[in-house]
């Protein structure tokens, strides 16, 4: 059985996306994102999921708690990985890339833009309705990922690696009101299996 | 209603769930007593049920009536719950004096909640204290658990997750068979032990009852009138199919706040009228929100459109979604924003919401798009209550709203 954990970083909607997994056949479980690089080698995953959280990213050298685990999970981890709404900002940020307040804060549905199909998008372009709900975005995307979403309001709803099997989103495709965020999953299923093959 | 009907996905199978449960609970709880805490909601009523296949008769179901039940609603939970399937013999503890008079000098949401928490877990150990029982039962589940820990409200259900120890402080152990699981699971589960449509399909009720819908101060006049505006909307979006559905009642004070010009403007802007046709005001209680997964005790924009465009964009939920929007993300401090529907001029000096929402598990929640014409005969229904001026319909979806009010 594929197993991905889900790394707790105090979002409301975390525990969905456990919910998520398990209803896709994946062995799922919350982690604290403390978790040593040992504790989570000796799990034996497939791969990470990071979740979002009420904290804010906005200063990348001064990050608490939470937030400061998670970045470093998300630099030392080598599997493929999927970084939703802080993560995906704190993913920009750790790479070099920038988040900042948002111009246009968003919260509840709102329409997505596919840029780029393929991979995490396969079979949601044009365009698909997402929830959402953050205060910053990410502005300026690292070197290395490309945008492959946005909105009216975000330039970055979504940016993926060029070369490792590593996503962001700034939407929740774990609420059931983001009707496609399923395929979201699946799509990333479908990742981790190749590069389980590789 | 098909949504509903789902088959069992994979990740969660009613009948592997209940065998696992009942072993669990017998293991955890030996020959002793347990105390159920029932409300005649879903998730109580399914838990109960989860552990009386476990405990049998060592099983103790009692119903707290605080005073924020709607009318009727102890004796005729405690007469549904008798009946067959469920057949639970429930013992009623009446205990509204003391509820009232615990939350009668708060203002705010959380102190609300805080203080009610505190009187529901000082009844129920004296209710353990009485029938001799180490454990209590109750129905919490996963959203329940998930919003205290992240600060979004202080549900009343729910001690250990926030780092309160039951046993230290009230001398008794909590059991939560339900914890891990969201509305559509405990429904579900409901189904396969079969409960009626009426019960394993029945609305939420929070635990708090009136009192979280009763936004500021709690006085009982408050409380009459929510009551029953309380069963005029329920008895009139009930053919409609609402996951959620109800009234809630605010004074009318209002804030005065240099930004209003600017806030009646983004209103008018999101709608594409005239600034003449476009009034806002914010009412000065506040109320609760999440925005980027913090609780945000926000400020309600009541928007009030000139009649005849009123008319017309009462029915344009789309419309109604962009106003709501409009104004959220250009004024922080702003959480909700709610529709007047009908008012009476010279009336008295309250206003009644009707909120309703579609969702599968609570987590987020849109807007239900309830037709025009059921607002407005709903509106001269309420008014006729002397102390209600005016009725508002709520347009703001979770996030950044909550599906209750505080």
């Amino acid at each position: 059985m594929t197993k991905i954990p889900v790394v707790y970083v105090k979002g409301q909607y975390n525990h969905l996306i456990v919910r998520n997994l398990k209803e896709l056949g994946v062995e799922s479980k919350l982690l604290p994102p403390s978790v040593s690089l040992e504790q989570l080698e000796s799990m034996n995953p497939d791969a990470l999921v990071m979740g979002g959280g009420p904290q804010s990213v906005r200063s990348p050298d001064h990050l608490t708690g939470e937030l400061a685990d998670a970045a470093r999970l998300i630099r030392q981890v080598k599997l493929p990985m999927l970084c939703i709404c802080v993560t995906h900002q704190l993913l920009a940020t750790a790479f070099g890339g920038a988040t900042e307040a948002a111009r246009k804060p968003e919260f509840g549905p709102v329409e997505i833009s596919v840029i780029d199909e393929g991979q995490i998008l396969e079979g949601l372009g044009p365009s698909f309705t997402a929830w959402e709900s953050h205060n910053d975005e990410v502005v300026k995307p690292p070197e290395g990922f490309r945008v492959i979403a946005k909105s009216s309001s975000c330039s970055v709803e979504a940016m993926r690696h060029e070369h490792r099997d590593v996503f962001g989103v700034q939407f929740h495709p774990e609420v059931s009101h983001t009707t496609k965020g399923v395929d979201l999953f699946k799509n990333f299923l479908h990742v981790v299996r190749e590069h389980q093959r590789r | 209603m098909g949504k509903r009907l789902s088959v069992a996905v994979q990740g969660f199978h009613p009948s592997s769930f209940l065998s696992e449960e009942t072993a669990r609970l017998r293991e955890l709880v030996q020959d002793k007593k347990v105390i159920s805490a029932v409300s005649g909601g879903v998730d109580s009523t399914v838990a109960t049920l989860v552990a009386r296949e476990a405990l049998g008769d060592r099983l103790l179901p009692i119903m707290i009536d605080t005073g924020f039940l709607r009318a009727g609603e102890p004796e005729r939970v405690k007469e549904r719950l008798a009946i067959s399937p469920t057949l639970l013999k429930v013992r009623l503890v009446h205990a509204s004096g003391r509820f009232l008079a615990s939350v009668k000098d708060e203002k705010t949401a959380e102190e609300k909640r805080k203080k009610f928490r505190e009187t529901f877990y000082q009844v129920l150990k004296e209710e353990a204290q009485k029938e001799g029982c180490e454990y209590i039962l109750q129905g919490t589940i996963a959203p329940d658990w998930i919003e205290t820990q992240g600060g979004i409200k202080t549900q009343h259900n729910i001690l250990e997750q926030v780092g309160i120890d039951p046993a230290s402080t009230y001398g008794f152990k909590i059991i939560e068979p339900l914890a891990e699981l969201y509305k559509d699971q405990v429904r579900m589960l409901g189904r396969h032990l079969n409960l009626p449509s009426e019960l394993s399909e029945r609305q939420p009720f929070p635990g708090p009852g009136l009192l979280v819908r009763c936004i500021g101060t709690v006085t009982k006049e408050k409380i009459r009138v929510l009551k029953e505006a309380t069963r005029i909307v329920e008895t009139s979006l009930a053919p409609f199919n609402y996951e959620q559905y109800f009234a809630a009642v605010i004074e009318n004070r209002f804030a005065k706040d240099p930004s209003l010009k600017a806030i009646s403007e983004a209103a008018s802007e999101a709608l594409g009228l005239l600034k003449s046709e476009v009034h806002v005001e914010v009412f000065e209680d506040r109320v609760t929100g999440v925005k980027g997964d913090q609780r945000c005790y926000g400020l309600l924009a009541g928007v009030k459109l000139s009649e005849e465009s009123r008319e017309t964009y009462g029915w344009l939920h789309d419309r109604l979604r962009q106003l709501q929007t409009g104004i959220v993300e250009k004024f922080p401090d702003i959480t909700r924003v709610a529709l007047l529907v009908k008012e009476r001029r010279g009336g008295g000096p309250l206003s009644t919401l009707v909120r309703a929402v579609s969702t599968r598990d609570f987590m987020t929640a849109a807007v239900s798009p309830v037709p025009w014409k059921i607002l407005k005969d709903i509106g001269q229904q309420v008014l006729k209550e002397d102390n209600v001026s005016r009725v508002y319909y709520d347009i703001t979806p979770k996030p950044p709203g909550t599906v209750e009010f505080e």
